[in-house]
């Protein structure tokens, strides 16, 4: 059983919720950029959450199947067609789980909302886990399929196959990204090192996303914040959602695949509840932040997973 | 009559909603690094299922820790911060408490040899080097190889080994435009570090020589690799990196010829996607 990838999209690789106690090794987590999309798309199949699926970003890849299953595509909005060149072509919604059988192709034409989409089946992708995670390291070249993001032509085998009742998540579930975010912070490690001025200057503007942003990390552009160049940190351990101020003074936005250890000055930190909107964001997508406790920033996370749990139990 | 206010030795900080770091006032130093890896240990021991990731740095701890909510937060940072003070106090009197579970990880240190091509073709900045240093490319090499660097800790990519103890006079400031792509198995300098770049990547670091060696291979994982590098337990036998912190590493000039057959015995070297 298999999938081959006609077209393989411009960044397609097998992603779960990432590899966890290896930062110490200098291995970032990596992992799906926005999980939330990641695991509504495997509940849409009836799969663990946490299982392995097809990270999808800005073009998309044309798929054919070898053998019949569910799938289902939550995440960004791509308009999707099922056997494009063919009498039988029919447009797919997304956040729906569907049938497919042999010999089925599946486009990803242009993408409407959003950078990221998540791709999940209701059979079991056949690779090698690599240090308990099936996500791919993109920088060191390991994991998930070949260490390496799809090229035209590949083939994802797979094991098992089962049938799976079909599911949908309504729509006022389902978030939109319309491409103007406010995004909350706590403080970081150097958040005092800041001066009121420049701190000022951060959480008063709206940044535009810069084309230069990948899974390492998202860089903005806007005005840029005047550096001392005196300011010595500690380099220390560097946490997904650091938004660190490099030379430039331009914010760097450290995404799942960045650094484990960092050697700007943080001025503050996504907080976990916003983190999988990184993952949705697009060259002049628009930004601001703004700053919470973190009493706040934990009461938001545990609503928010409240409220994912009850979408899965629908 | 002058007061002298002492500064605390450490303190905690929140880094991001999920990570606290414990920052250390103690200037650089092996017996610093020799605290932190083993506060990390005894901490990962003690929360083998709380926390996510230890990430040691020259002069700090990063402790990221699992939760959902405020309250679980709330009580979680509370036996963080509990048990960093009670490790550190068994750490600060390790002369009068020597366990097992502290003296670990000062077991099977090792001194690793790598070795490192220094000619031309994979040295491209070696002249510059000797240049701003005031010495002939020779004793640029000599002044490398000589020290047994101490391994701080790993980081910035998968196998990357902060080294303490270059020689001063190689110090010198990274390249103002870094460059795109350094080849996997660049042995380089940076400020007042040196170290080698265990995949392809963009960096900014002076690049004087090529090690055939595989910093990294992931095919030679263990099962808890974890545990097996900051606690108790740490084998002989083949780890996924060449060292680990605490070790030492010493550069070993080699021969064009003798790179070339160090690779075709082992292959070469997987660089990764970049």
């Amino acid at each position: 059983m298999a999938i081959t990838f006609i077209k393989s999209g411009l960044q397609t690789s097998i992603q779960d919720l990432g590899r966890f106690g290896q930062m110490h090794n200098g291995i970032s987590q990596s992992g799906a950029m926005d999980s939330v999309a990641m695991k509504m798309a495997n509940w849409l199949v009836s799969k663990p959450l946490d299982s392995p699926v097809v990270e999808i970003t800005l073009i998309g890849p044309t798929i054919k199947f070898n053998s019949p299953m569910s799938i289902a595509v939550c995440g960004a909005i791509f308009e999707l067609i099922l056997n494009k060149h063919t009498s039988h072509k029919r447009v797919i919604p997304s956040n729906t789980s569907i049938t497919v059988i042999k010999g089925d192709i599946l486009t990803f034409g242009r993408v409407q909302q959003g950078a990221r989409a998540y791709l999940a089946f209701s059979s079991v992708i056949d690779l090698p886990p690599v240090l308990n995670s099936f996500s791919t390291h993109l920088t060191a070249g390991f994991g998930g399929y070949m260490g390496r993001a799809f090229k035209n032509g590949d083939q994802l085998p797979f094991s098992t196959g089962s049938n799976v009742s079909k599911r949908e998540i309504k729509s006022e579930h389902t978030p939109c990204y319309l491409g103007n975010y406010l995004l909350r912070c706590v403080p970081s490690v150097e958040s005092g090192e800041f001066s009121e001025a420049q701190q000022a200057c951060f959480f008063a503007q709206t940044y535009k996303v810069s084309a230069d942003s990948n899974r390492m990390g998202i860089r903005l552009n806007g005005k840029a914040l005047i550096i001392d160049k005196s300011l010595q940190i500690m380099s220390s351990g560097l946490t997904q959602g650091s938004i660190q101020i490099p030379a430039s003074g331009l914010p760097l936005i450290s995404s799942v695949d960045g650094q484990t250890i960092g050697g700007y000055p943080r001025i503050a930190n996504i907080i976990t509840a916003d983190l999988p909107i990184l993952g949705q964001l697009k060259a002049h997508d628009k930004l601001r932040f703004l700053l919470i406790s973190t009493e706040q920033a934990m009461e938001v996370l545990e609503e928010k997973n409240n409220k994912l749990a009850k979408v899965f139990t629908a | 009559m002058s007061k002298s206010i002492n500064k605390p030795a450490y303190r905690l900080v929140d880094n991001g909603d999920s990570a606290i770091t414990v920052l250390f006032e103690q200037a650089i130093s092996e017996a610093l690094s020799v605290k932190i890896i083993q506060l990390a240990g005894l901490l990962q021991k003690a929360f083998p299922v709380l926390i996510v990731e230890l990430i040691p740095a020259y002069q700090s701890l990063t402790i990221m820790y699992r939760t959902s909510g405020l309250e679980e937060c709330t009580s979680i940072k509370n036996k963080l911060l509990k048990h960093i003070k009670n490790c550190l106090v068994k750490v600060e009197t390790v002369e009068t408490v020597e366990t097992d579970e502290l003296m670990a990880p000062l077991h099977n240190r090792k001194v690793i040899e790598i070795p490192v091509c220094y000619q031309t073709k994979y040295a491209p900045d070696l002249p510059f080097i000797a240049e701003q240093a005031g010495l002939t490319t020779t004793e640029v090499i000599k002044r490398h190889t000589t020290p047994k660097y101490l391994v701080h800790m790993l980081g910035f990519l998968p196998g990357f080994l902060y080294l303490g103890g270059l020689d001063k006079q190689l110090h010198c400031a990274r390249k103002a435009i870094p460059a795109l792509r350094i080849q996997a198995g660049s042995v380089a300098i940076g400020g007042s570090q040196t170290g080698v770049y265990p995949v392809n990547s963009p960096g900014g670091w002076h690049i004087i020589g090529r090690t055939p060696v595989s910093l990294f291979n992931v095919n030679n994982q263990l099962e808890n690799s974890f545990k097996n590098t900051l606690a108790n337990n740490k084998e002989e036998s083949q780890d996924m990196f060449i060292a680990s912190p605490l070790d030492r590493v010493q550069f070993v000039s080699i021969t064009e010829k003798e790179f070339d057959a160090i690779i075709a015995l082992n292959g070469e070297i997987n660089g990764g996607s970049n």
